[in-house]
């Protein structure tokens, strides 16, 4: 057992429990935070410091087949970044696709702590789990889709809510997930049939069903389930100009679905960079006619509340997008006319996720404004604990440019210094331009750790500092009274983008940038027990399904215990009250 | 391990990891292996046959029993006392191996490398250039109408992925034998062209003129010549509208497309016409990968390193360079001078100036059998077949990963080779310390 710390003096931000700025000693006892430590704990001063929880990345693309395609495809994005081994770290390489090691290093030396996989396909999970094995330095979790399976079609077109949800809780606890995602649902499906199903009531070809029948089945039967995170949803037509209108009346179409437990939120938005673009009115909805839908979406949420929604920010360079949205890329990879990958998986993706390089430039029309959208979002919700900074990475950027997004919110000046040789439809088609509105600093640790761990309904060990927390505490060398950040983005970035020091369950991972590699921290998972005559129905159920639609058995669908145990950390939650 | 039937066992031969083979075990023994194709059979019931007969050391040409212990530091005493150690094989073992190998590799500052350089490398290299349109095999039995196989004749080296993937039937195509086409191109008539509904035959060396041709009659150019790669472009005009009329298309390829003339630019073609296609239906491609576990050592090797195969860790980072951190080549240039041999055999498929050098350096071999290079090796320790004696995870031709069981006990102090590697890299980090 490690020793036990005390950091003391450090002045502590911690929104879950309303603290902001006091100064507060932190104790440490077995990888958790406790009320206090003996005397001979040991003690670091963190006077003039920082304090905070350790962050949590609710929507980065970390481990899975597209990372490791992406990967494999692009040895220049890599090549210009090496990362030496160290006596305590392995060797590895960078850029938007770093290899596993560098994946956890980075985080650490950034104070992130967590970091969830928000594209799972299921029956490819074997696959992540081995990865996670090599995935340091984090906490991690995946999330299985269900959006473009011939499994869930058939439960949608039977009607059959419980054999939906049956189907969800079997799929959860044979993979290991910790939540639900749904991509394009029906659309990734349509184009194997060659049909390019944008429209969330068109018809699913061959099911007579549609993807708002999907989308509001599955919602339903996550609430039904009681799963601690909501449905993650990227939604049909993502990319398109003028889709703001159609991203709100997907959410309109679920507003109704009411949360368990009495919970507001039923819905987790997906990456706005690429979900709300509006174009000038009478426009053609074609690139020239692109618009921000940022302030038009965040007037949406600020009336209706049953969802949240991250931001996806466009950082500007390069990046790879990958979804289990291969229309869409397809789409992007007319554009560009370079490398273009899609995967299909059997009868759970059979369109297939797709990757393409794609580099943002701040003198593109399009990607100006891609990039104003979510600042121009953030910047006008009444409520931050819904909006979360991610870059979804890596499709708008590496998560390693966190601190500039930070930047951009927390000061007016440094979105005026970025904006001053950007396209001019940045200016033109945005209301960026004229919002003075800027983040404070709680403000950014809502939306890095208390909120993204509530929405992941993982807030009792994670997102906060207090007693029973897991010890995932990040340090910043720097003085909050003394500094003013908006005047100074430049601090912003040199602060946020290398902890002074980051301990992960206790353990002190990284002191400036320098990094000691642990194992991973452990794999979050939701464990949803069913009644008895579901689990028998549904078991006997995708026997027949699997056996008849895959090729490969149902038997190897599950990943096996060896793989799982040692990482796993299992939340069982009682879902006997879905009907047989 | 438990007598009796061992059901939905995954056969470790090659890239199709059929996943349905039904083992009986007698006495520690298989002795029966149900829905296995010929090769599969001969492989699990004759698991047993031609080991390498325990840990040895050769020395002046003679080879002597050694202990397990007295073997692994010998291994470790040649990996430490190396300038340039060479990693190679992996694609005959499962996942974990893999990892262990890495990690010996980047402490020593070595280069690792797997089969793939000498066989879908190219394959790797085109997608580098272009992407890829990646199939899944249920979705090639739901949905094609229109099969390839080019450079590739599985009856003979997939014996069971025609019967299982593209001649049975699916959810979209009911009856197979009229909806659904299956052509194959070759330079000469095999046994798959025989049970293809078209044979399409072409001149060796010439797959990258005609790939090039077909797509550019795909989109609609004239070309003003008769003939390519002994096809009238009459004849492949033909092809290419019958190809743009199917509703879902399938390209499988193998190493008559990679290794040949054009090797990664064939691929490379072939990648840019199948996504030229997709802007008229639906089409994707599939490599046939040989080994059971070559995917898996390009995945495993993919998220560790970075890079696919061809790793050189001599800077304390891993550089990527096929040509010059491939193992042929590293062998061929007399630069290896260690050579730490993982389940595949070099000695006897590698091109005569890379034997060449295999002969001047010490070489340190895992197998579970006797083979071409266990006879050269200084050192050979007998592994467990991963599949059959000890479980482990493989990757599928097209990504899918599968978990093998272990079905019989190994010979007696038969590791599996994660474990040995394991004790050479332990081994490694004492002596460095």
């Amino acid at each position: 057992m490690s020793k036990d710390i005390i950091l003391t003096n450090g002045r502590v931000y911690d929104p879950m429990h309303g603290i902001e700025g006091e100064v507060k000693d932190i104790c440490i006892s077995d990888g958790k935070i406790v009320e206090k430590v003996n005397g001979s704990a040991k003690k670091i001063d963190l006077k003039g410091k920082l304090v905070m929880a350790g962050g949590v990345d609710m929507h980065s693309h970390i481990v899975g087949s597209k990372v490791g395609v992406g990967r494999a495809i692009c040895p220049e994005d890599h090549r210009k970044d090496p990362v030496p081994k160290t006596k305590d770290t392995r060797g590895g390489v960078g850029y938007t696709m770093p290899n596993s090691y560098v994946i956890g290093y980075r985080y650490s030396s950034m104070g992130y702590t967590t970091v969830i996989e928000p594209a799972l396909p299921a029956l490819k999970a074997l696959g992540s789990w081995e990865e996670m094995e090599d995935l340091p330095n984090l906490n991690s979790g995946l999330l299985p889709m269900f959006c473009n399976s011939m499994i869930t079609f058939d439960y949608v077109k039977e009607g059959d809510q419980s054999g939906l949800a049956a189907f969800i809780a079997w799929t959860l606890q044979k993979v290991g997930g910790l939540g639900v995602k749904m991509v394009n649902p029906g659309g990734t499906y349509a184009w194997a049939h060659g049909v390019d199903l944008r429209d969330h009531e068109g018809e699913i070809p061959g099911w007579g069903i549609t993807p708002k029948d999907v989308t509001r089945s599955v919602c339903k039967a996550v609430e039904a389930l009681k799963l601690p995170h909501m449905m993650h949803f990227h939604p049909n037509n993502l990319g398109r100009v003028g889709n703001v209108e159609t991203t709100i009346a997907q959410l309109d179409m679920i507003k109704d679905i009411k949360g368990h437990g009495g919970r507001d939120h039923i819905c987790h938005l997906t990456h706005m960079s690429f979900e709300t673009l509006s174009s000038v009115e009478g426009g053609d909805l074609d690139w020239g006619s692109i618009e921000s839908g940022g302030y038009k979406f965040a007037q949406y949420m600020n009336k209706n509340k049953h969802f949240t929604a991250d931001m996806g920010q466009i950082t500007f360079g390069p990046a790879t997008t990958m979804t289990g949205d291969g229309p869409f890329e397809f789409y992007l990879y007319q554009l560009t006319g370079g490398k273009w990958v899609s995967l299909a998986v059997d009868v759970e993706l059979p369109g297939g996720a797709g990757i393409v390089p794609y580099t943002y430039s701040p003198k593109a029309a399009g990607n100006s404004v891609q990039w104003a959208i979510p600042l121009e979002f953030a910047l006008s919700v009444d409520d931050v604990w819904r909006c979360i900074i991610s870059t979804d990475h890596p499709n708008a950027g590496p998560f390693t440019k966190y601190p500039l997004v930070f930047s951009w919110l927390m000061s007016k000046k440094q979105r005026d210094i970025w904006m001053e040789d950007m396209h001019k439809f940045a200016h033109e088609r945005t209301i960026l331009p004229t919002i003075e509105r800027e983040w404070s600093l709680q403000d950014v640790v809502i939306s890095t750790r208390a909120s993204p761990a509530k929405i992941l309904g993982i807030e009792k060990t994670k997102g906060h500092l207090g007693v029973g927390a897991d010890a995932d505490v990040s340090v910043y060398d720097v003085d909050t009274t003394k500094v003013d950040f908006a005047k100074n983005p430049d601090k912003i970035i040199k602060v946020f983008s290398e902890s002074f020091l980051t301990f992960l369950g206790g353990k002190q991972v990284s002191k400036k940038g320098k990094v000691k590699g642990v194992p991973n921290e452990g794999v979050l998972t939701i464990h949803p027990e069913i009644n008895e005559s579901l689990w028998a129905r549904i078991n006997k159920e995708l026997e027949q399904k699997m056996n008849n639609w895959y090729s490969h058995s149902f038997h190897n669908y599950p990943v096996p215990d060896v793989y799982r145990k040692h990482l796993e950390k299992k939340t069982v939650i009682d879902s006997t009250s879905v009907p047989a | 391990m438990a007598e009796g039937t061992h059901e939905n066992v995954v056969c470790t031969f090659c890239g199709c990891l059929c996943d349905d083979l039904k083992l009986e075990v007698k006495d520690n023994k298989i002795t029966d292996n149900e829905n296995g194709c010929a090769i599969s059979k001969a492989k699990f019931l004759h698991h047993a046959e031609d080991r390498l007969e325990g840990p040895s050391i050769r020395s002046n040409g003679t080879s002597t029993k050694v202990s397990l212990k007295d073997a692994v530091t010998r291994a470790v005493d040649l990996i430490a006392n190396s300038k340039r150690l060479l990693v190679y094989g992996l694609s005959s073992t499962e996942n974990d191996a893999h990892r262990e190998a890495y990690k010996i590799a980047e402490e020593a500052g070595g280069v690792v490398d797997n089969t793939s350089s000498v066989c879908h490398g190219p394959t790797i290299l085109g997608a580098q250039e272009s992407g890829e349109v990646v199939a899944a095999l249920a979705e090639v039995r739901h949905r094609s109408d229109l099969v390839i196989y080019w450079g590739s004749n599985p009856q003979f080296a997939h014996p069971r992925h025609m019967n299982l993937h593209t001649k049975a039937a699916g959810e979209w195509i009911k009856d197979p034998k009229t909806e659904r086409k299956i052509w194959v191109v070759d330079i000469r008539k095999t046994i798959s062209a025989g049970v293809a509904d078209k044979y399409i035959q072409i001149e060796p060396g010439t797959d990258l003129e005609v790939i090039s041709a077909m797509r550019a009659l795909a989109r609609g150019k004239i070309l003003d010549i008769d003939k390519v790669g002994g096809q009238s472009v009459k004849d492949l005009k033909e092809l290419v509208e019958a190809m743009k009329a199917a509703k879902y298309g399938v390209l499988f390829f193998g190493l008559g497309l990679t290794q040949s003339k054009g090797r990664h630019r064939n691929i490379d073609a072939a990648i840019r016409l199948v996504q030229d296609l997709n802007h008229h239906t639906k089409w994707s491609m599939m490599p046939m990968r040989g080994h059971y576990n070559v995917a898996g050592a390009n995945k495993t090797s993919t998220w560790q390193t970075g890079y696919p195969y061809a790793v050189d860790y001599s800077r304390g980072y891993p550089r990527y360079q096929p040509g010059e951190f491939t193992a042929v080549d590293m062998l061929a240039r007399g630069e290896a001078d260690v050579l730490l041999n993982i389940a595949a055999d070099p000695a006897a498929h590698f091109p005569r100036d890379a034997l060449k050098h295999m002969g001047n350096i010490p070489i340190i071999n895992l197998d579970p059998k006797q083979n071409m290079t266990s006879l050269l090796a200084e050192v050979n320790i007998p592994t467990a077949i991963a599949g059959i004696e000890c479980d482990g995870a493989a990757t599928r031709m097209d990504g899918l990963p599968l978990y093998l069981k272990k079905v019989v006990e190994p010979p007696e102090d038969f590791l599996p080779d994660r474990d040995i590697l394991k004790m050479i890299y332990e081994g490694l980090r004492r002596v460095k310390k």
